[in-house]
């Protein structure tokens, strides 16, 4: 083995293991350990030799990102755990494992095809008829529809181990979904935005070509040329939602849910603010029994009624198509080497575990005697007897009465089990804390299909490093975390980006769909901003901090009471909070979590709006809504009132990042709407507590301060704030941004540029009374604008509100489940 | 035996309904020992499309598509179908359960007879140890799968009580065996759980039932109801025996067999989704009348 020269500097410098083989770096020679060495010490030259920092650096990117995930269980997301450190794998070990890894696709692809076709396998005796029944995502319904092209397998993921002699062997075969594809990408972007060109000075090879290849390959799957591809989720509820998002963005798929779609004349289509478009295919995410409610799992809330026979008249394609997933159970190993010969006439370039399916006699006799030897597992993944929680158990580690139970129940259910080798690990540098340390991985790797239907390896993929524990559970476990992948070049790569220049898309001006629920969403993003920050504005407002001088303290008690009787009114306190001393009734209406009308829940509801809308917005946006509320403490009202101006500030980034990065298409406009009409809400409920009969300066001086309109109103007027002068600006003047008729305006040019739905092209009553209030609106007087008017105008825009609804969002689908019949005793 | 059937199923819905889709499974598909003469499907208010369509189990389906809002559905199945089914005779050989199960893992097809799709836990039939640990005793000193069978069949007719209230169509098998209580659903999901605990393939077999009146009384119109009832397979020499838990009898030319799969979900006689709507409340009526031959 070459000796390197280490640098006095070189953090790997003192990094040991016992057996250089067993480990991915100590192992390396030539440029690879040369690129191990260069990492590492770009990694210390970042944060000028303090390692440890880097950690903090990275967890910076990956908050910005908003990279999360959820363990089963969570109901708040967590950060997504990166080590900064990538794996490191050379060209030449990579070639190898390309190879076999492509073997093992186009096996797994002809063995789905023949149990969905011919079942020559089975009838032959090469794979027992129960081992495809056993599996659960075997779909019999399935039976006998090919798919476009014949392709079964369209994207496919598998998790290797490196042995410690370096020999790479497949653990696991991912068909059903290729969960972990979304975060390989993530944390490639972390990384490269952490460590600048540190990648690109090691020759990593990119992933971008990869992904591009993916989406041609999906696309040459439809019929139509210009296909419109989406990714079904199974909601932001589901463990890897974030992922999805940021791959459907990424790739430039709309990001669908099941209730977003229809089947008609066995087509799919979306439902979009516009009507229905086709969607020529689908990259699901959505287990196949819960795909179509009508053809298999009738209770499923999640998939699409009909949607079989879209994709059964072959006019849809499907990533994976439905019932694949039947070879991903671990009793397939056990066949693997056989079928590879049978439909091959080839050996298995990389072996899988070698595993010994108990349903058959010899086999469950050979895991019987040599159990010491052995894990056993559920061979369907399914929970079994004698192995707890369905859980993988070494053989050695079972007492005379586990083993007792286990071989009891083994008799019984023989197909339920599966013996496989022990796999031991390879390790891998992990930075921990700033010292590297060996920590042992696996590695899920990515394939797709190309334009030409030829298997492409993602040049990198998926690491999971554990101090200890089974690292074969679907995802990430909890004290595990994740490593990126990097393939490293002897020469440097040619750098592709997916938009890259080779094939330039028609140019474009309109953003693709815009589904119905994403528009609701936008809308009521915007609406629960605007409230917010009224109400933080109000309690600003409250503690005194008006451009007067002496703002606060020379407002009088009453004005007071009325915005605290705003605040109890829009359930942003609870009413026995009313007589709190003023920080105090303040600093509750910041945690106020339970009434609808607190910031800490309507912060929550932007949060939660904004995550179904993931693949929308922006890193930026993540950034500053997902900083948590100031604290505040509550005897001190400057410290309330400061906590009160950061939420502004954000507010204002959130209303900025709308009104100057947003397309001028369906998403703004419904998002501005939604800002629009909350905001009028706003305009005259206020006007109507602060314009009454018996209010007088101090209640208009407020109107001013919560419209932001002080500076305005004395550039024009001498006097204090007057009873005229006032209404006119806040809810006269169409030139007056946050007056009344400015918003009316706005939602009447809105509403004019939304696609029409009505077959008649006659509007429904709302919008003409809409219309009508914005005709009087303009023609009125400031002398003439009484409560009744503004409550008139309240009806009229609340009564909008459910029509757009109507009009453009979601009507729901209800499954009718099965309902018993009376029966016979 | 022959016999008429007629089964009438009305859904009223508390709101208008609209583009429902639903998925009937009524119409008896092919078994041995019965031979339909005759089908007739009405269906009002009368659906935009109806599909025939067969499996994946042994089940017949017709899907049908209602486009116009309405707040009920009717739905009349009417058939007639002659029975002549021989029942196995009492001390026949039968393989051992260690036999059946061995066979049944040999078995080299995946079609909707063979074995192998009915030995694993099916979305309503999960695997239940308990199940299989209240079984064991009764199987004790069974020496074929027919007498293991039978003794299982009459420990759910002995231990359990038919109870109408105590479950519903969602009700997990197992919540049925812990109180001992439910209806023919439940006994056949109970004792499919069992056997398949033992590695003995077993089927949720829907149909009807003639329902002989007390001697000397007449026959009552509107006292039937739909039936099921558990297919065993007994290995590759006897196939497919029916085991009635509800009643303690094998299935012979009383039974009338719909459809065959996994379990009730498999065959269930109504199932679908529909746009808007809210409650809604089922009437089932059905009438088994014996024709003279």
């Amino acid at each position: 083995m070459a000796a390197y020269a280490y640098a006095a500097s070189d953090p790997l410098r003192g990094y040991a293991v016992p057996d250089s083989k067993a480990d991915l770096f100590a192992g390396s020679q030539g440029d690879v350990a040369g690129s191990w060495h260069r990492m590492a010490a770009g990694l210390a030259a970042l944060c000028d030799g303090r390692l440890g920092d880097i950690h903090d650096r990275l967890l910076h990117e990956i908050s910005d990102l908003g990279m999360t995930f959820r363990l089963s269980g969570d109901t708040d997301e967590r950060p997504w755990p990166v080590s900064p450190m990538p794996l490191l794998i050379g060209t030449e070990e990579w070639a190898g494992l390309t190879k076999g890894l492509v073997q093992r696709a186009s096996l797994l692809e002809r063995v789905i095809a023949d149990i969905y076709g011919a079942q020559s396998l089975v009838a032959g005796g090469h794979l027992p008829a129960a081992v495809v029944a056993g599996s659960p995502n075997y779909a019999r319904k399935m039976q006998g529809i090919v798919p476009p092209r014949g392709r079964y397998l369209q994207i496919y993921a598998v998790d290797l181990a490196r042995g410690p002699g370096g020999k790479w062997r497949v653990l696991a075969d991912r068909v059903r979904l290729a969960s972990g594809i979304g975060y390989a990408l993530e944390n490639r972007l972390a990384i490269s935005r952490t460590t600048g060109t540190l990648l690109s000075d090691i020759n990593t090879r990119r992933l971008a070509g990869f992904f591009a290849e993916l989406r041609r390959g999906i696309a040459s799957s439809c019929t139509r040329t210009a296909p419109r591809i989406a990714l079904l989720t199974p909601g932001q509820f589901n463990q890897s939602y974030t992922e999805q998002a940021h791959l459907a963005r990424y790739l430039g798929f709309p990001l669908v849910e099941g209730r977003d779609l229809a089947v008609s004349q066995e087509r799919l289509y979306v439902r979009t603010i516009a009507g229905l478009k086709r969607i020529d295919a689908v990259w699901r995410w959505i287990g196949t029994e819960m795909l179509d409610p009508l053809a298999f799992n009738a209770h499923s809330q999640i998939g699409v009624p009909d949607m079989f026979d879209a994709w059964s008249s072959g006019e849809l394609a499907v990533a994976n198509w439905p019932g694949a997933g039947v070879v991903q159970a671990r009793a397939f190993s056990a066949f693997m080497p056989r079928l590879a010969k049978v439909l091959l006439g080839e050996s298995l370039i990389l072996p899988n575990m070698a595993t010994w399916w108990c349903g058959q006699a010899n086999e469950r006799k050979y895991v019987r005697e040599r159990l010491d030897d052995l894990v056993v597992s559920p061979a369907f993944g399914t929970v079994v007897a004698g192995l707890k929680d369905g859980r993988t158990r070494a053989g050695a580690s079972m007492s005379v009465s586990e083993r007792a139970e286990l071989f009891a129940a083994m008799e019984l259910r023989p197909a339920d089990y599966v013996g496989q080798e022990i796999v031991h690990l390879s390790t891998t540098p992990a930075l921990i804390g700033d010292t590297f340390e060996p920590r042992p991985f696996t590695l899920r790797a990515f394939l797709a299909r190309g334009a030409d239907g030829e298997w492409v390896v993602m040049p990198g993929g998926f690491a999971r490093l554990s101090a200890q524990g089974d690292l074969r559970t679907s995802l990430i476990g909890k004290g595990d975390f994740s490593a990126d992948v990097c393939v490293v070049d002897d020469v440097a790569v040619e750098q592709l980006s997916l938009l890259g220049p080779d094939t330039a898309p028609p140019v474009r001006r309109s953003g693709g769909i815009l589904s119905s629920q994403a528009a609701d969403n936008l809308y009521w993003l915007s609406r629960y901003t605007e409230r917010a920050e009224i109400t933080v504005r109000i309690i600003r407002n409250l503690l005194g901090s008006s451009i007067e001088v002496d703002g606060g303290s020379r407002r009088g008690a009453t004005s007071r009471q009325r915005l605290v009787g705003l605040l109890v009114s829009w359930g942003t306190i609870p009413t026995d909070a009313a007589g709190l001393p003023l920080p105090q009734l303040c600093a509750r209406a910041f945690r106020e979590q339970e009434l609808p009308g607190g910031i800490a829940a309507l912060v929550g509801s932007i949060r939660k709006i904004g995550r179904s809308l993931r693949d929308r917005m922006s890193a930026d946006f993540w950034r500053v809504a997902n900083q948590p509320i100031p604290h505040q403490d509550d005897n001190w009202a400057q410290s309330v009132l400061s906590a009160s101006n950061v939420m502004i500030d954000r507010f204002s980034v959130l209303s900025g990042l709308a009104a100057e990065n947003m397309a001028r298409g369906p998403s703004w406009r419904f998002n501005d709407l939604g800002r629009r009409i909350e905001r009028s809400l706003t305009i005259c409920r206020i006007a109507r507590q602060l314009m009454g009969e018996d209010c007088g300066q101090d209640e208009f001086g407020l109107l001013l301060d919560l419209f932001d309109s002080q500076i305005t109103y004395r550039s024009r007027y001498l006097v204090g704030p007057m009873r005229a002068p006032v209404t006119d600006l806040v809810l006269l003047d169409p030139g007056n941004p946050r007056g009344l008729l400015y918003q009316v305006e706005r939602i009447a040019e809105h509403l004019a540029s939304l696609p029409q739905q009505t077959e008649d092209g006659i509007p429904e009553a709302p919008y003409r009374q809409f219309s009508a209030m914005l005709a009087s609106l303009r023609g009125m007087e400031c002398a003439s604008i009484d409560d009744h008017q503004l409550q008139d105008i309240e009806t009229r825009l609340l009564a909008l509100s459910d029509a757009i609804s109507q009009r453009y969002f979601l009507q729901y689908e209800r499954s009718d489940p099965p309902v018993r019949d009376n029966l016979l005793a | 035996m022959n016999y008429n059937v007629k089964h009438i199923t009305e859904v009223r819905y508390d709101a208008l309904v609209n583009l429902a889709r639903f998925n009937l499974r009524l119409k008896p598909a092919e078994w041995e020992g019965q031979v339909l003469t005759g089908y007739r499907l009405d269906i009002n208010p009368m659906p935009k499309a109806i599909v025939d369509e067969s499996g994946p189990f042994i089940v017949n389906t017709a899907r049908l598509t209602l486009d116009k809002p309405t707040a009920s559905l009717t739905v009349t199945s009417e058939f007639s179908v002659r029975v002549n089914r021989a029942l196995p005779q009492p001390g026949l050989p039968a393989p051992s359960l260690a036999d059946v199960r061995n066979q049944a893992l040999e078995d080299r097809g995946l079609s909707t007879r063979d074995p192998a799709s009915y030995l694993f836990a099916s979305p309503i039939a999960g695997m239940a140890p308990e199940i299989g640990e209240w079984a064991a005793c009764r199987f004790a000193g069974s020496d074929s799968v027919i007498a293991a069978a039978t003794a299982l069949m009459h420990a759910i007719r002995n231990e359990f009580t038919y109870d109408s209230k105590a479950t519903a169509a969602d009700t997990p098998p197992i919540e049925a065996f812990r109180s001992r209580r439910g209806v023919c659903q439940d006994f056949a999901h109970v004792m499919i759980i069992a056997l398949r605990q033992f590695g003995i393939p077993a089927a949720y077999v829907s149909g009807y039932l003639r329902t002989n009146p007390p001697p000397g009384k007449a026959r009552l119109v509107g006292a039937d109801a739909t039936h099921a009832w558990v297919n065993v397979w007994c290995g590759n020499g006897l196939g497919w025996i029916g085991f009635d838990p509800t009643n303690a009898m094998l299935a012979g030319n009383d039974h009338i067999f719909t459809a065959m799969g996994r379990d009730f979900a498999d065959v269930s006689p109504l199932d679908g989704v529909f746009i808007g709507g809210s409650g809604q409340r089922m009437k089932v009526s059905v009438e088994v009348t014996p024709l003279n031959p």
